[in-house]
């Protein structure tokens, strides 16, 4: 077996994600393959692999950046993928590939990177199309990310960050920057610094998936909770019916077994009373009043 | 032939109950073996758990009922051979060839 990511879920405290050993990439000739793929499925394989299939112009210019993605995926260190699946709070089947990873990864939007590491910011990097080497320092990979990110889209994301603050101070989550933050999260008092992340608020999940995409996560997130607390509780429930059940059945045990040795004192104290009673007859008849 | 009705009424009322108890007691573990003798996941978890429950017994909770049980079970072999040996004497003492009940 592989690594074990702790889940930073609110309601799952203690359950762990593990993932498989990882596996070998097998040598690819996929330029044949993918040439023979039908336009729409080529473009949906980019797109899932972090590509804007709308850059390249012809069919072949698509499949050469495909391959060469998954080059470049193949060549990436999966401990550093991993890292940044952690950080994206993406989920990952126990034995996903790097081509799954990767396309977990495509789907991380955030820009804020705090808390990630130093090689999963590399492999991030790389993954969004940015010259990174590992010697580069955290801050001007950063620079770069932010560089490469365009225009348009770094305006879309302030706006809706703007949104996702007008709809945190609405629905009251809205965290002020003079609040303490070196206080340990609930549950992690012993080594807050080593804790999994803090979760993201409304607004940052707003910031990366939109208003009605951050709105729908915060509410899957807020059911899972919802249903873990549930069936947690189910399960103590359960778990004292049993108990008291065992508790029952060993009265009940207790109680049978000293009836039985109360009856077997009973013949035991018959069968001596009776025996006593029969020497004392059989001397009476034999010795005191003999037949004749 | 001498007929003592008490010691008659002794050893029928004996026969009978030991036997009886005998056939009930070999019964009920005949058919508690064949239950738990079968298989499936439910009946391996009830062997277990009545193994779990005998293990849990406490000696001290019926510890003082057993003793007096084995007193008495001493106290009873004890006086079946304080019979034989009454029977032994009534031997020697009656050996005339007189026709009468014993215990022997």
């Amino acid at each position: 077996m592989g690594d074990s990511i702790p889940q930073s879920d609110e309601g799952g405290a203690g359950r762990q994600i593990v993932l498989a050993e990882p596996q070998t990439v097998s040598g690819q000739a996929p330029n044949r393959q993918l040439s023979e793929l039908p336009k729409d499925e080529l473009a949906n394989l980019a797109e899932g692999l972090g590509l804007d299939w709308t850059r390249y112009k012809t069919q072949q210019l698509l499949v050469s950046a495909v391959h060469e993605r998954r080059q470049l995926i193949a060549g990436l260190d999966r401990q550093a993928m991993l890292d940044v699946v952690r950080w994206g709070r993406r989920p990952v089947t126990i034995n996903a590939g790097k081509e799954q990873i990767a396309q977990e990864i495509a789907r991380i939007r955030v820009m804020k990177f705090a808390g990630l590491s130093h090689r999963g910011l590399v492999a991030l990097a790389r993954l969004r199309g940015v010259e990174a080497a590992e010697d580069d320092p955290v801050p001007l990979l950063i620079r770069r990310l932010r560089k490469q990110e365009g225009f348009f889209s770094r305006l879309n994301r302030k706006r809706r960050a703007m949104l996702g603050g007008m709809v945190a101070t609405i629905v009251g989550e809205n965290s002020s920057a003079t609040d303490y933050k070196y206080l340990p999260e609930p549950g992690n008092d012993a080594n807050p610094a080593a804790g999994p992340a803090k979760p993201p608020s409304i607004r940052d999940e707003i910031e990366e998936s939109g208003l009605f995409g951050g709105i729908s996560n915060r509410l899957k997130k807020s059911a899972d909770v919802y249903l873990n607390q549930k069936l947690d509780e189910i399960e103590a429930r359960i778990d004292r019916k049993l108990d008291e059940i065992d508790r029952r059945l060993g009265e009940w045990r207790d109680k049978e077994i000293a009836n039985r040795i109360k009856i077997l004192k009973i013949t035991l104290w018959a069968s001596v009373i009776v025996g006593v009673v029969s020497l004392i007859y059989a001397y009476v008849t034999e010795y005191l009043m003999p037949p004749r | 032939m001498h007929l003592d009705f008490f010691n008659f009424f002794r050893w029928v009322l004996g026969t009978v109950v030991t036997i009886y108890a005998t056939v009930v007691t070999w019964q009920s573990l005949y058919g508690w073996w064949v239950y738990f003798a079968g298989e499936g996941r439910y009946l391996s978890l009830m062997r277990r758990y009545v193994m779990v429950q005998g293990l849990r017994l406490r000696i001290k909770t019926f510890g003082g009922d057993v003793l007096v049980c084995i007193l008495l079970l001493a106290v009873w072999v004890l006086l079946l051979r304080a019979h034989q040996l009454f029977a032994e004497i009534d031997s020697i003492y009656h050996g005339d060839g007189r026709q009468h009940s014993t215990i022997r």
